[in-house]
């Protein structure tokens, strides 16, 4: 039997090495069962993979959640500033009754999780340091996620709309001045060549995005009881190797930008709270008119500690 | 040889439905064409919005999208009344003419089926969309059924068109892929 | 079955049904549909109209319809003849000069058109007949403006370009300037063949026409000017920071439709409206061929095919400028049956993992696939600007256009072997613009 796994990233990403992780587990468990991957929007574009997952035509994926906030608002939650602090408070989330109610909306598209795991983000500026909402005031700014979009315009940028792979030539040309995306995309697109100043995800941040590898419900209720413990052994190794590497990004991020004669700036505590502060005024007020049992949700999670 | 726009419009056909459709596949391109000028000048404005005002640009890009896609859609029947989808021609041009007749039913039905399928599921992804209410996950969030009916409506006109097409050619209004005989 | 012997099955196929004079983006549809029903069910019948919506879903295929527009807004007036016209005062004394003038004035335009078959139209519309009028052979006339045409592609602005720049997820500022030295060098080439086959007809007076008064050459200068204004205005608007690639189409497309208003008088609705319809026809055109080729892209992918065939390329040890040599025939062949839209975006998912891991530089292979797609739109069976001169000239028959366009062929395919040999003539000019490749 085989099952099909689509993502859009290289096969030198972390998210790809995931989901290698769960292939190969199963494959050496020897349960008939082949898991077959499609890299780099090989198969489908980035976000036109969660309606097939959820109508059984895609068996598996590895995807920002967010992607599918038009489809349910509830996902809107897992890309929202200043909920998740550091990968170990993203950890804890994974074990929450907040998670288990996200897994609830999945399960209405048929939908479940093999793997949790969160990336982070952070800040760059063509001419200078962006660590709290006063320093994004009036730049061209180009937001990863409706919510940081409604938080920075909150803070009075003006928000630019354009695919990551778009940032580095806005940038170089002078049509950005700051842009927000996550780790590995900054590095990817050598973003360091065009900014100032680069605020990475460090013991504080603001940026964090729930990525897991998803997977059909009834496609994996159909498959029988070896097949289902080799995905789940598989599924639990690689979740702990996701935590690893995720945290080990941040930093790798911080070096190639430092190496490149970027400055490096850090969010302060202080900052951090005035962010979140501007993010209740504005992208959590908007999440809770925008979904129906928003206030609860939004509360589960901020109940984490 | 040949497959890019012919003269057309001088053939005089002179059946009520090949007509009707021809004008409504007419009335489908203006609106294509209409929506592609639409397009430049939100693209413009953005733009303008951007550099000048150094404002925040919100919904155009997403609206600029969807109205190019509108517009290749709904602009389909009307290519296809101007001939104007390019075809290798090189085997209808050596047959003879009953040979090449056959061959063009065969392929304006072969047309006229994929397009029927792709309408009938069209129809179905534009009707989830419009139950679920999905929207786009955008600062806008266009509920997403409106740019979608562009499909159904499209691939609709578009295998009209073609069923105009075959009707014609079996009534010997129009030649063969249009060929001079 | 093998998935390689799946890819032969497909090809076979999908020659099938295009020669059968369907149209080509239906045919894809077909084809896609049959595989997919037969090799992973029918229920993958569901996700067509999906995937076909998604291809289109992009941002940058905004710069299509724009550039077809500036082309042929442009094209709709007499601005094309100002062109040449001016050229032509001026280069009086160069031998040929006509002809030169033609092939000068393809090359602005093709500044300013993202499309060969609008270049081919706006310069030939007043080139070819004067070609002629003076005593240039047919074949010369035509095949000059044909080929010339094909720069549209080559010289940015470009519509496959773009495409491949979504294909394969490269730069399209970068492509764009890879385009610039390499249509530049084909020009050179062009003009270089034009000169010397006028010389060898020994038609001598065709060489020293009258010499025009210097009151006239300046005469002719304002009325240039406005193409200055669009080539000037698009290129501040992509790399002064005021607006992306994708975007600037935009701004170029409105330049071009009010310069064509206000300068050339082109105020009569149905004058614009043939504007509107020309470009609409030619945009949705392009535009279905990107999404049902969108379509027939999953249906490989999905049965395995792209995947394999570049593994199966990657594991034969064979000279890497044989396999560009191979690849480059293989285009040829395809641009010869397929207009370039969809040969790239068929071809390009399968051969760029081989190229990369072959070394070669994806920005410079676009610029040699490019110049693959220019031979393809003046060769038989479908080349788009044989139409376009038919259509211009149609006392011309289609062998002379044929005969006259071969030479420019061979320039051409001298053309790709410059650049295989100095890769620079591609790749300088963006490097020097935009930093060295990622
Ligand atoms: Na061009
Ligand atoms: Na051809």
């Amino acid at each position: 039997e085989e099952l099909r796994l689509s993502h859009q990233w290289s096969n030198t990403d972390i998210r790809h090495e995931v989901a290698k992780i769960v292939a190969d587990e199963v494959a050496a468990a020897d349960v008939d069962l082949d898991i077959k991957i499609f890299g780099s929007q090989s198969l489908f574009k980035a976000r036109e993979q969660y309606t097939p997952l959820s109508r059984g035509q895609l068996d598996m994926t590895v995807l920002p959640l967010s992607y599918a906030g038009g489809q349910q608002p509830a996902y809107n939650l897992t890309l929202m500033p200043g909920l998740v602090k550091n990968h170990d408070h993203a950890a804890r989330l994974n074990e929450s009754p907040f998670m288990e109610a996200l897994e609830e909306k999945m399960a209405e598209d048929d939908v479940m999780v093999l793997v949790h795991g969160y990336l982070a983000g952070g800040f760059v500026g063509a001419d200078g340091c962006i660590t709290k909402p006063e320093d994004i005031k009036g730049l061209q700014t180009r937001a990863a996620g409706k919510a940081f979009e409604q938080m920075l315009a909150g803070a009075g940028a003006s928000i630019a709309s354009m695919s990551s792979s778009e940032i580095y030539n806005a940038m170089q040309t002078g049509v950005l001045d700051a842009a927000n995306t996550s780790s590995s995309s900054f590095v990817s697109y050598r973003i360091y060549e065009q900014a100032k100043c680069y605020t990475p995800a460090g013991d504080i941040a603001l940026w964090f995005m729930y990525q897991p590898l998803l997977m059909n419900k009834s496609t994996f209720e159909g498959l029988n009881e070896e097949q289902q413990a080799a995905l789940l052994a598989g599924a639990e190794k690689a979740q702990a190797h996701y935590l690893e590497e995720a945290k080990k990004e941040d930093a790798a991020s911080e070096e190639v930008f430092r190496e490149a004669g970027v400055e490096i700036a850090q969010m302060s505590q202080e900052d951090f709270d005035a962010w979140r502060e501007l993010a209740k005024e504005t992208s959590y007020k908007q999440f809770v008119e925008d979904t129906p049992d928003g206030q609860k949700l939004l509360d589960m999670a901020l109940a984490v500690e | 040889m040949a497959t890019q726009p012919k003269a057309v419009q001088s053939r005089a056909r002179k059946n009520l439905f090949v007509n009707t459709v021809d004008a409504i596949s007419t009335l489908a391109g203006w609106c294509a064409a209409a929506m592609i000028v639409v397009a430049v000048g939100i693209t413009c404005q953005m733009i303008f919005v951007r550099f000048v005002l150094n404002h925040s640009t919100i919904w155009q890009t997403e609206m600029v999208i969807y109205l190019v896609i509108a517009a290749t859609l709904i602009g389909l029947p009307y290519v296809q009344k101007l001939r104007g989808h390019v075809n290798v021609d090189l085997v209808p041009l050596m047959l003879p003419p009953r040979l090449r007749f056959g061959l063009c039913v065969v392929t304006l039905s072969m047309s006229i089926l994929i397009i029927t399928v792709m309408l009938w599921y069209g129809y179905e992804f534009w009707h989830f969309a419009w139950d679920r209410n999905w929207k786009s996950d955008t600062v806008w969030g266009v509920r997403l059924w409106i740019p979608y009916l562009s499909l159904p409506v499209g691939l609709g006109l578009l295998a009209l068109q073609l069923t105009a097409d075959l009707v014609a050619v079996i009534l010997r209004i129009d030649t063969p892929f249009g060929l001079e005989t | 079955m093998d998935p390689l012997v799946l890819g032969g099955l497909v090809a076979v196929f999908t020659i099938l049904v295009l020669f059968s004079g369907v149209s080509v983006a239906i045919g894809l549809l077909i084809v896609s549909a049959g595989f997919l029903i037969v090799f992973d069910g029918a229920r993958s019948l569901e996700l067509m109209p999906e995937i076909l919506f998604g291809k289109l879903d992009n941002f940058a295929l905004l710069a299509i319809p724009m550039f077809i527009i500036m082309g042929s807004s442009i094209a709709s007036t007499r601005a094309g003849a100002d062109l040449y016209e001016a050229l032509e005062r001026w280069l009086t004394r160069v031998p040929g000069g006509l002809v030169i003038s033609n092939l000068g004035a393809c090359a602005l335009f093709a500044a300013m058109s993202g499309s060969s078959p609008a270049t081919c139209a706006a310069i030939g519309k007043m080139g070819i007949p004067e070609m002629r009028k003076r005593g240039y052979p047919d074949g010369v006339a035509a095949g000059s403006i044909a080929a010339g045409g094909t720069l549209g592609i080559l010289i940015p602005p470009s519509v496959t370009m773009i495409v491949y720049g979504i294909a394969t997820e490269s730069s399209i500022g970068r492509l764009f300037l890879a385009g610039v030295l390499p249509g530049l060098l084909l020009v050179g080439l062009f003009m270089a063949w034009s000169l010397y086959s006028t010389a060898k007809s020994g038609n001598r007076d065709l060489l020293n026409v009258t010499p025009y008064t210097w009151r006239e050459k300046f005469e002719i200068l304002p009325r240039v000017l406005p193409f200055l204004l669009i080539i000037l205005g698009v290129l501040y608007a992509m790399y002064g920071g005021i607006a992306t690639p994708s975007e600037t189409a935009a701004v170029g497309a409105l330049l071009c439709l009010v310069i064509a208003m206000v300068i050339y008088r082109l105020w009569n609705p149905k004058d614009l409206w043939v504007v509107l319809r020309d470009s609409t026809r030619e945009s949705v055109m392009i535009l279905f061929i990107i999404a049902a080729a969108g379509v027939f892209s999953y249906m490989l992918s999905s049965l395995f095919i792209t995947q394999s065939i570049a593994e199966w390329i990657g594991t034969l040890d064979i000279n890497r400028w044989f396999l560009m040599g191979a690849i480059n025939i293989f285009l040829l062949i395809a641009g010869f049956f397929l207009p370039p839209v969809a040969v790239i975006l068929m071809a390009a998912p399968i051969l760029l993992p081989v190229i990369v891991t072959a070394g070669f530089d994806p920005i410079w292979f676009a610029v040699v696939l490019t110049i693959n797609m220019e031979i393809g739109l003046i060769s038989p069976p479908v080349g788009l600007n044989l139409y376009v001169i038919n259509g211009i000239a149609p006392d011309i028959p289609l062998k002379t256009i044929l005969l006259g366009s071969l030479p420019f062929v061979a320039c051409m395919v001298l053309a790709i072997i410059l650049l295989c040999l100095f890769p620079g003539i591609a790749t300088w000019l963006p490097d020097l613009v935009m930093g060295a490749a990622i």
